[in-house]
């Protein structure tokens, strides 16, 4: 009877093992619950750099940059201008603001801080302050001030003059820790996560430059546009090509989520082909000379006569023989084992600003006040850099048959009147940044159009702003007559989720998209 | 001829039993009083032992009851009867013994015999059933046992036998019908497809609705993989593979009862787990003179219904997957090949079981081992389903106060299935165009034939090559053990302890070929998945019993006191590779480009609970019971919660003895309350690695919940059992409502502007009520034929009262799989509705219009529009019927109401295949009114643009699904037949023998288009009502004809 007592007595015991220690399980073995702050990094790299491409397939038909030809029926439905409906198509860089973005910049910038480093936490701001720009570039209103509260289910937006002042205050914040060398400021722990300039916290310093300079620049059709100011932040930015910051993508990745979304490989723009409005900027038609860059950035047609469509006519009585290429530079969608040419290659490196671009803004600003010598200057330099990086994106894809644009060719064109004419005008600028521009920088590119209200004139020659855009004639039913100047905001964020917050603002109008946004009205 | 329901038979025959009745108890009465006046001379007689020898029967039928205990009262002695019915009892002292014979089913018996020293005593047991059963012993939680009269909750029982003979593989899909308010979904028709048990319908809308499975007292993982896990980024979402629940690992042969504990109210005891109800199984131990038992069964399996596609009209032109069926008429004399029907092929299955069992010749020990070897083919060529178990079980009594009892089940399967879904052959079967013969399926060259001039990575695969290249494997080797003591320290009660380890490994192997159309296919060169899953729980559990003690005279009380702890580990590592070198070899180290991925999950939950139970005067009995369980999954602070249950049970009809004359009956009401926990790690953040350049990490799409709490189910139930006709005629009903708050969420969607794009919240809340009844009857009992009748009705409603926040609509994206339809609910909603982009209205319901084509409008938004899978109800009707030596069984499923998505049938349509499209050259006139702005007036434009099919195809392109959503689907189906032929006894020497042929699922009668509307297009590791109701390419569940004998010697 002992043993059996020691027995019940064990079995109570085992009765009370209700400990703590026990049900501790929770430390999640598949996922650290933090990480050090440069390892949040590379993915947000990643996005920012990519999440204006996904988007650009979109705003690259509302902007003409290219179209998905039809053949019988109806255009689609965004070279109407129009929106697919219930879907997140054009809400790209919603989702990586806000999610891949979102609480992890929040992790990064409060470790940052917390450990004193400075450079990190100052481009910590330079994402914090792209992500507000981006946005409001595109869907005007943003949530920002109730952003991040994962116990909220309703969101107020806040206004777009507002976001622009987030983003000038979180550049400064940025120029502000990147121009610190104190604290614990290292480029090698930077680097671990920065591929883009491995931990320079000079460029980024630039890069923060530059940005500041383009969101001035927006405010175009504003009273307190200041372009002076706008012109000295763009001589602290980038210094030349070799300062772009560039993405090149590993392609490590099986599910080859690290390729260049235009590359081959990824296969998105394989369907897509140039507008006649593109080539017509550059085949001479609208500036008399024909531009180098234009066999090395469009694509000819099997017949070797480079071509656009007509959104509002698609393939129209276009033979097979005279229907351009995919960008590729194959008939149909083929192509996609073979070495492609410029941004579509899986090699290509694809930039999130440009010292070209910013040459653009800096001439733009320059003859708002009218220094035209100095806007000359830059708008020269802004071609003349964009010369270079289609070489050198070519150069990348190492595809033989696309030549490189030799010094000479470069000269002639630089030095053709038609390109450096005795009066230099906003038409000449503009239409150049849009080459410039032209397949990557589509956010921006956008903001210019809407800026110019896609066909304002230019108030010294007369001729549009943007030389021989139309307005596509068959625009959606939606869009009431209206072109379009805003992304509706990510459907399957806002549309389902967070109508009571859209209402406020009217976001569920059905021709909500063509509300034309604050920074572009007077 | 008695006839059931003759009012002067029934009174007839009632007066006889009445009369037998009041004899038997006139001379027990009798045989007690002179035991009492003869008094002390039995005990003074005490000297030397004697034996008593008994055998126990069915008191209706007269035939030998194997496998009753027989106890000497008041002391350990305790023997079953053998597989005759008989038992022996020796070494007994002399005097008298109060012998007590019990056995779950029956009703209990006891007797009073004396022992003379050097003697045999000869005994006989009769222990009665009935249709209501009130006397009968039934197991209840925590592998107690008790009397129905008993018990205040609902639960029913299945026998192992009727388990068995029903023929399934998976011994859940055999549960069908035989228990009101049970209802099995299947996701396909394949060997190995997986089953889900939902009992009393859907509460939870986004976790498991599953009841908990209980073996011998313990639980047991009946999880479904959730391919989450696999490490190839084109995931499969729980849909395209029918994936196997882990239940169906065990053998049906060798279940020896199921009992179902259908609420909260009768699983309290088993708290967080069984909020769902438990399906509490009890396996087979051996018995003495059970000797050699071997059964066998050879099934042929034919094709059920197969789809009918229409030959009139021939391709003009490829869509995005494969042609489109616009073009003109095939002309005459042209060649159709009979594709579909001759992709099926007839499927063999054999089925071998073995089975010796016995007992010690004092029975102190028994033992039972068994094996069983199952191999099946499909009808879908390449498809098969092969498993062995092999099971031991022993009880012993070590000591005096010690029984041991220990069982060992393993099981190792093999089973290949086809895809199923859009990337599944079935489709490809249906697209496939019947002028080109499928079975050419390869190039002289030895690859895929294509036909289309799309890319092979946009084409439709063929059938044959689908089923040929791409592969779906699974094998999974299980080993349950289950080790339990019990201690019978003093009289007033017992301890009982259990460890049980349930382990398995299961290795998949999913193919996508680099030929196929399939992502994953021709995209990315091939893609390898393998998966190899190891899970084991452990489980611990001690009860304390306290016998029951008299209060008072009419007053008794009975407790119980226990604890659990458990833990369950599950890991994962996930292997992919893709970029295939050479294209057939199926291996990692064939692949260019790999990937892994580990994932680990555990949970502990650790519970104290107790019950009380009180009677008064033997028919009024009031249970309360409390359980607390720790968990690990929900936030120290809030992860301790206690619950609550109360039951009472009143026998009316023996405190109303003037009642009782007329019928038996027995009313009933429980309450209880139970928690549920979170899945692992939900409250915690987490980072993941991310595929991007460079790699780094970032959260995932769902955000972290450190205030996460556990949800709250309070239910209660109220009940009747009565049996008239002197119990011949049985019924139980069932009403039961159940409120589900504080539910917690996983996976709901919000605005982005939270940082994530899900969120795991507590907040909905749903409610459940329902009915159900069971109607038992023995209409006709004959010496040599005899009729019983079992209906089992269900009703079961699941409502959405409340989603977190002002969020408008919860959803699976699993679910989302076809077009624009999902099973999205809202508050007001059914737990099992569908949303969708369906055709936008005017305030009048009029479909709206545009003018510009003639067709009607989608609206932009997912929207309700009153559709509801939930069936009014459902009707399980078993017949027995046993004849000389004939035996006949029946069991018909009926279902009414419940719509069923033919997604399939919307497939076939937007290409121009199906036979609705056959009068495509009609001119037609939509329905509607114009949206031209009046169409909110009182006087909005009717539409008279006139529309022909065969030229605008987008009148099929765009139709919405909601024309495919088929509402009221009823059904009437033979589940299964069985006829049993009894040999002669001693035919070839052995103790018995029969012959017997079953019929599975041999015919279907419903208003449903479709093939089989008993479907569901996600795995059962899809949460909530997943997609449940939902068809699309789905291989629907053969007719299968077993033959088969059963011998013992």
């Amino acid at each position: 009877m002992v043993r059996l007592r020691v027995l019940v007595l064990a079995a109570f015991v085992m009765l009370g093992t209700a400990c703590e220690n026990f049900l501790d399980v929770n430390d999640n073995p598949n996922a650290p619950e933090t990480v050090t702050a440069n390892l949040y990094l590379p993915p947000m790299l990643h996005w920012v750099v990519m999440a204006p491409q996904w988007d650009g397939r979109f705003i690259g038909r509302y902007t003409e940059q290219w179209v998905i030809p039809h053949t019988t029926g109806s255009p689609n439905i965004w070279s109407r201008m129009g929106y697919d409906r219930s879907s997140d198509n054009g809400a790209q860089q919603w989702r990586d603001v806000y999610w891949t973005l979102g609480q992890n910049l929040i992790d990064l910038m409060t470790k940052a801080e917390a450990e004193e480093r400075w450079d990190i936490l100052g481009v910590g701001y330079i994402l914090k302050a792209w992500g507000w720009l981006a946005l409001t570039t595109l869907h005007g209103e943003i949530i920002i001030q109730q952003a991040f509260d994962v116990t909220r289910f309703e969101f107020d937006y806040d206004t777009q003059e507002f976001a622009y002042q987030e983003v000038i205050r979180l550049l400064d914040e940025a120029i502000a820790n990147l121009q610190r060398t104190d604290g614990r400021v290292d480029a090698t722990y930077l680097a671990v996560g920065d591929k883009i300039y491995n931990g320079d916290r000079e460029k980024w310093l630039k890069v923060a430059y530059g940005l500041k300079a383009m969101a001035l620049n927006h405010f175009s059709n504003k009273p307190n546009y200041d372009p002076a100011q706008i012109i000295a932040l763009v001589d602290q930015s980038l210094s030349s090509n070799a300062d772009d910051p560039l993405f090149t993508y590993p392609g490590n990745d099986p599910g080859n989520q690290d390729r260049n979304f235009w590359g081959r490989t990824r296969g998105n723009i394989h369907t897509y082909r140039q507008t006649q409005f593109v080539v017509e900027l550059m085949d001479g038609t609208q500036f008399g000379a024909e531009d180098p860059r234009m066999s090395r950035m469009l694509a000819p047609a099997p017949d070797g006569q480079f071509r656009g469509v007509d959104p509002d006519v698609g393939w129209g009585a276009l033979s097979t023989e005279e229907r351009p290429n995919n960008f590729h530079g194959y008939p149909e969608s083929g192509g996609l084992g073979q070495p492609g040419r410029y941004l579509f290659d899986d090699n290509s490196k694809i930039p999130l600003i440009t010292y070209s671009q910013l040459q653009f803004i800096k001439a733009e600003a320059a003859l708002r006040m009218g220094n035209e010598p100095l806007a000359r200057e830059a708008y020269l330099e802004g071609i003349s850099s964009h010369i270079d990086f289609v070489n050198a994106r070519n150069a990348e894809t190492g595809n033989p048959s696309v030549t490189q644009i030799s010094e000479a060719e470069k000269a002639a064109f630089l030095a053709s009147p038609d390109i450096n004419p005795p009066t230099l005008t906003l038409s000449h600028i503009m239409s150049q940044k849009y080459i410039a521009q032209w397949a990557w920088g589509h956010n921006e590119l956008w903001m210019d159009m809407r800026r110019y209200h896609y066909t304002d004139m230019d108030p010294v020659s007369g001729t549009q702003v943007f030389r021989g855009f139309t307005i596509p004639t068959n625009l959606d039913t939606d869009n009431n007559g209206k072109p379009v100047q805003r992304l509706r905001p990510r459907y399957n964020s806002e549309y389902v989720w967070n109508r009571a917050g859209l209402d406020k603002i009217g976001g569920l109008a059905p021709d909500y998209h063509t509300k034309p946004l604050w920074i572009t009205e007077p | 001829m008695y006839t059931f329901g003759d009012p002067t038979v029934t009174q007839h025959l009632q007066g006889d039993m009445k009369a037998i009745h009041h004899r038997a108890a006139l001379l027990l009465g009798l045989v007690v009083a002179a035991i009492a006046l003869l008094g002390a001379p039995a005990t003074a007689a005490a000297q030397g032992s004697g034996t008593i020898r008994g055998t126990v029967v069915e008191a209706q039928t007269r035939r030998p009851l194997p496998g009753a205990q027989v106890t000497v009262v008041g002391t350990q002695r305790s023997v079953p009867t053998n597989e005759q019915g008989a038992f022996l009892l020796v070494g007994l002292p002399a005097g008298e013994h109060r012998i007590a014979v019990q056995l779950i089913g029956y009703g209990a018996d006891e007797q009073t015999v004396t022992v003379t020293a050097g003697e045999t005593a000869n005994v006989e047991f009769e222990l009665r059933t009935d249709a209501i059963g009130l006397e009968a012993v039934v197991v209840t939680a925590l592998g107690q046992t008790a009397q129905q009269r008993a018990i205040g909750t609902a639960q029913q029982t299945v026998s192992g036998t009727d388990i068995a003979q029903a023929q399934r593989e998976n011994f859940v899909t055999a549960l069908q019908g035989r228990v009101a308010g049970l209802e099995v979904n299947t996701t396909s028709g394949v060997p190995g497809a997986g089953a889900a048990i939902m009992i009393r319908g859907v509460s939870s809308i986004s976790g498991s609705n599953q009841p908990l499975m209980i073996i011998d007292g313990l639980p047991v993982d009946n999880s479904t993989t959730h391919t989450g896990v696999f490490a190839s980024t084109t995931t499969f979402e729980n849909r395209g593979v029918a994936f196997t629940n882990r239940g169906a690992d065990f053998n049906p042969e060798d279940i020896e009862s199921i009992t179902v504990l259908k609420g909260a109210e009768a699983a309290a005891l088993y708290g967080i787990d069984a909020a769902n109800g438990a399906i509490v199984i009890t396996t087979k131990r051996g018995r003495a003179g059970g000797g050699l038992e071997y059964s066998n069964s050879f099934r042929v399996e034919l094709p059920g219904r197969t789809p009918e596609l229409q030959k009139v009209y021939g391709p003009s032109s490829e869509g995005s997957s494969t042609y489109l069926f616009w073009g003109t008429p095939y002309p005459e004399g042209t060649t159709f090949f009979n594709n579909v029907d001759g992709f099926f092929e007839t499927a063999f299955t054999q089925k071998h079981n073995i089975a010796f069992s016995g007992a010690s010749d004092d029975n102190r020990i028994n033992y039972r081992i068994a094996a069983s070897s199952v191999q099946q083919s499909g009808v879908v060529p390449n498809t098969n389903y092969d498993r062995i178990n092999v099971t031991a079980s022993s009880q012993a009594d070590a000591t005096s106060w010690l029984r041991t009892d220990a069982s060992i089940q393993y099981a190792t399967d093999d089973n290949n299935q086809p895809y199923n879904g859009i990337d599944g052959a079935f489709l490809g079967l249906l697209a496939w165009p019947d002028t080109i013969n499928a079975r050419d399926w390869l190039t002289p060259a030895g690859l895929r034939r294509r036909i289309t001039s799309l890319s092979a990575a946009a084409e439709q695969d063929n059938p044959y090559f689908s089923v040929n290249r791409n592969r779906n494997n699974s094998k999974t080797t299980r080993t349950n053990v289950n080790v339990g003591l019990t201690f019978l320290p003093v009289s007033w009660g017992n301890i009982q302890t259990r460890v049980g380890v349930d382990n398995y490994t299961t290795e998949r192997e999913l193919v996508r070929h680099p030929e196929s159309g399939i992502p994953g296919g021709a995209n990315t060169n091939g893609t390898l998945d393998r998966v190899n899953e190891v899970a084991r729980s452990i489980n611990v559990q001690t009860l304390v019993n306290f016998h029951r003690y008299n209060l008072t005279d009419d007053i008794g009380v009975s407790a119980m006191v226990g604890n659990q702890i458990s833990d369950r580990k599950s890991t994962v590592a996930a292997l992919a590779g893709s970029d295939f070198l050479d294209p057939n070899f199926v291996s990692i180290n064939n692949t260019n480009l790999r990937s892994s991925k580990t994932t680990i999950a555990q949970r502990r939950l650790v519970s104290a609970f107790g019950q009380l139970q009180f009677d008064y005067k033997n028919y009024l009995y009031l249970t309360a019971t409390g359980r607390n369980d720790w968990t690990s999954t929900i936030p120290p602070g809030s992860n301790s919660f206690f619950y609550p249950s109360l039951s009472a049970s009143f026998v009316f009809s023996d405190a109303f003895p003037s009642v009782g004359e007329f019928m038996t009956g027995k009313l009933r009401a429980a309450w209880a309350e139970v928690g549920k926990d979170a899945p692992p790690y939900a409250y915690r953040q987490a980072l993941e690695f991310k595929p991007t350049s460079y790699g780094g990490y970032g959260y995932g799409f769902t955000g972290p919940n450190p205030n996460l709490k556990p949800e709250f189910a309070t239910s209660y139930e109220i009940g009747a059992e009565l049996g008239f006709f002197d119990n011949r005629l049985g019924l139980d009903a069932t009403y039961y409502r159940k409120e589900t708050r504080d539910q917690i969420v996983t996976g709901i969607r919000s605005s982005y502007a939270t940082g994530f794009i899900l969120l795991n919240v507590n907040g909905a809340s749903t409610r459940n009520e329902g009915v159900e009844l069971t109607l038992r009857g023995t209409p006709i009992l004959r010496s040599n034929f005899a009729w019983d009748v079992q209906a089992n009705f269900t009703r079961a409603r699941g409502k959405v009262l409340a989603l977190p926040a002002v969020l408008p609509e919860y959803y699976s994206s699993d679910t989302w799989l076809y077009g624009n339809v999902r099973n999205g609910t809202a508050p007001g909603l059914s737990t099992m509705s569908l949303t969708g982009l369906f055709y936008e209205r005017n305030k009048n319901g009029d479909i709206l219009i545009d003018p510009a084509s003639g067709l009607p409008i989608r609206t932009t938004s997912f929207v309700d529009a009153g559709f509801d899978r939930q069936p009014d109800f459902l009707i399980g009707l078993s017949n027995h019927f046993e004849y000389k030596r004939f035996s006949l069984d029946v069991l018909l499923d009926i279902r009414k109401g419940g719509d069923i998505f033919n997604a399939t049938e919307h497939y076939l349509t937007a290409r121009g295949l199906s036979k609705r499209t056959l009068d495509r050259d009609q001119p037609r006139v939509i329905k509607g009114v114009l949206r031209d702005g009046l169409e909110n007036t009182d006087n909005p434009t009717p539409n008279t643009i006139v529309v022909i099919p065969s030229v605008n195809t987008s009148y099929y392109l765009s139709m919405s699904e909601e024309n495919f959503i088929e509402k009221d689907i009823n059904w009437l189906r033979l589940k299964d037949v069985t006829l049993t032929y009894r040999l002669p006894q001693g035919i070839f020497g052995s103790r018995h023998a029969s012959v017997y042929v079953t019929g599975t699922e041999l015919f279907l009668l419903t208003n449903y288009s479709g093939l089989d509307p008993l479907t569901s297009a996600t795995s059962a590791a899809s949460g909530g009502s997943g997609g449940i109701g939902m068809d699309y390419g789905n291989f629907p569940v053969p007719i299968g004809i077993n033959f088969g004998f059963r011998v013992g010697f």
